[in-house]
């Protein structure tokens, strides 16, 4: 039997059926599973795959289906897991060597909840060593590679589940984001990537050390910005076990979706985003606001006086929040650390005591002036990263060539393919990546969609808006 | 600073080389620059930011604590 073709799909087209009986949980996850087998080899997304339990899960889903027991638009679905998130029974390893051989015994809220609506967890996705990185350069599982041009990096530290779903092997991922990590491979590689409001999705069962505790936030990475809703929709909420998830009621992110934006004020932030902007980034988000201008919005500049101290107060927050989780395998496996990983950690060690908490200070300052922001605007915009996925090698060398000048990839605050990202880990912003263009070399450019605090459903309203009057979503990666 | 790390790499064990400690070190020293700015914020009445709230909770107003 031919087996299902599940390129392309998203879980807005397969959950109808799969509620219809026209698609069988069981032959699509054997899809991907055949599709994973031939296409992984290629791009190193998954690090671990769970085809037993994930087809066990089918055959139930299957079986409750066919009983009248559909659970929703996540019943039978198929996603992966970043390799940082807890799963009961499947390696974690967080993309190191030290934890290597861990096999937890209980799963991540977020897996739980997924597993409760029906989904099936094919596998776990590569990533940066620790989440500590957004090239995704991992010297001990190999480098996961971008499906629109091998040669490039995917972005990270969510990298394999970014390109996981660009290439069509899952329909949704959980990646974790505490500078970047699920906007900017979603930014890269052409996905949907939200980051929600600090604390909307519990981040219980995320490995410590794989983020600072106020700035890491669990995230989703679709096709479609649809998807993305169904998937928030399952996964937000108050946990016991995560004391600062939030118990802010838990919306329904559907009911914006299709809405009609005119009217609406979006922000721009003049200056902090212009930073090495390459030129292709910055056509595609003009034409993007032209866009959005076209739909009825109406564009205002703001200004957020303080958004210069962003990396600095970054910075300030995660090093010592992250070190404090990695102080006893520096005491006793410091070279089971890639170099480059281990020279940071020990330089964070020693951040003064003053510098974190006058980073947080700093940070509710930043947050106060985003609030005002957010009184004259529904939505701020901003281009996700500078640049279109730079080749491995830049990476390596440490810097691109574009429009005629050499660009650092870092500097002393920090990389630069986060730059734009952490004004929203900094203040816990709900922000959603989407593809806003293609540069000439036919690589994926990404927007930041950003609202007030647990106001996802702006979110969708505006990025769903962009994105059923664009057509850049319906572009597949060449990799077949 | 290389004292620093030295002492750290004493009481780590680190076995770093005398290259590494420099690296180390110059990280340390680039932080250290751009941390500076963090200090120069008037932050008085500011309190630290430990939760994300639906309504940002407003700092005593600046002017009210000099």
């Amino acid at each position: 039997m031919k087996s299902l073709e599940v390129e392309g799909l998203t879980i807005s087209t397969v959950a109808p059926l799969i509620k219809k009986k026209k698609i069988s949980p069981v032959d699509l996850t054997r899809a991907y599973l055949e599709r994973i087998a031939k296409i992984n080899p290629l791009l190193n997304a998954y690090l671990a795959m769970a085809e037993e339990e994930a087809l066990a899960a089918a055959k139930k889903a299957e079986r409750d289906i066919a009983q009248g027991k559909y659970r929703g638009p996540l019943h039978g679905i198929p996603f992966s897991i970043k390799d940082n998130i807890a799963t009961k029974g499947v390696t974690t390893t967080a993309g190191s060597k030290i934890l290597a051989d861990w096999v937890p015994d209980y799963d991540a809220t977020v897996v739980e909840k997924l597993r409760a609506a029906g989904a099936i967890i094919l596998g776990k996705t590569n990533m940066h060593e620790w989440a500590k990185g957004s090239n995704s350069i991992n010297p001990f599982y190999g480098t996961p590679l971008n499906p629109w041009d091998t040669t490039r990096i995917p972005g990270g530290s969510s990298s394999g589940s970014a390109v996981a779903v660009a290439a069509g092997l899952c329909l949704s991922s959980i990646g974790t984001d505490s500078a970047g990590s699920v906007r900017n491979p979603a930014s890269l590689c052409g996905t949907v990537g939200l980051k929600p409001t600090f604390g909307r999705i519990s981040s219980f069962g995320g490995v410590a050390g794989t983020g600072g505790y106020t700035v890491n936030h669990f995230g989703i990475f679709t096709r479609r910005v649809k998807d993305c809703a169904f998937v928030l929709n399952q996964t937000a909420g108050y946990d016991l076990r995560d004391p600062l998830s939030s118990d802010e009621p838990v919306s329904n992110y559907m009911k914006t979706l299709g809405t009609s934006v005119r009217g609406m004020k979006i922000g721009v932030i003049k200056g902090y985003f212009d930073q090495c902007i390459v030129s292709e980034v910055r056509h595609a988000f003009d034409d993007a606001l032209k866009t959005l201008k076209a739909l009825g919005m109406k564009i205002q500049e703001v200004v957020i006086p303080h958004i210069d101290l962003v990396p600095a107060a970054q910075a300030g927050s995660t090093r010592p929040e992250a070190n404090s989780d990695h102080d006893c395998y520096l005491r006793t496996r410091p070279r089971d650390y890639s170099p480059g990983l281990l020279y940071s950690l020990i330089a964070g060690l020693l951040t003064p005591a003053p510098v974190y908490v006058t980073a947080q200070r700093v940070r509710r300052l930043i947050c106060e002036e985003f609030d005002e922001a957010f009184k004259s605007v529904q939505v701020i915009v901003a281009p996700t990263i500078f640049s279109p996925a730079p080749t491995i090698d830049e990476c390596n060398r440490g810097y691109i060539e574009a429009d005629g000048k050499r660009i650092n990839l870092a500097d002393r605050a920090g990389n630069f393919l986060t730059r734009y990202t952490i004004p929203f880990n900094v203040t816990g912003l709900p922000d959603m990546s989407i593809c806003c263009g293609f540069s000439s070399a036919g690589l994926p450019i990404g927007m930041q969609v950003v609202a007030a605090p647990f106001r996802e459903d702006i979110v969708f309203q505006v990025a769903d808006a962009y994105e059923s009057n664009t057509e850049w979503h319906t572009r597949n990666p060449p990799v077949q | 600073m290389k004292d620093a790390v030295r002492r750290l790499n004493d009481e780590y064990k680190f076995n770093l080389t005398d290259k590494e400690i420099d690296i180390v070190a110059q990280q340390v020293e680039e932080a250290a620059l751009l941390f500076q700015p963090l200090f120069e914020v008037d932050l008085s009445g500011v309190s630290p930011l430990t939760k994300v709230d639906k309504k940002v909770i407003k700092s005593v107003a600046k002017k009210d604590t000099k």
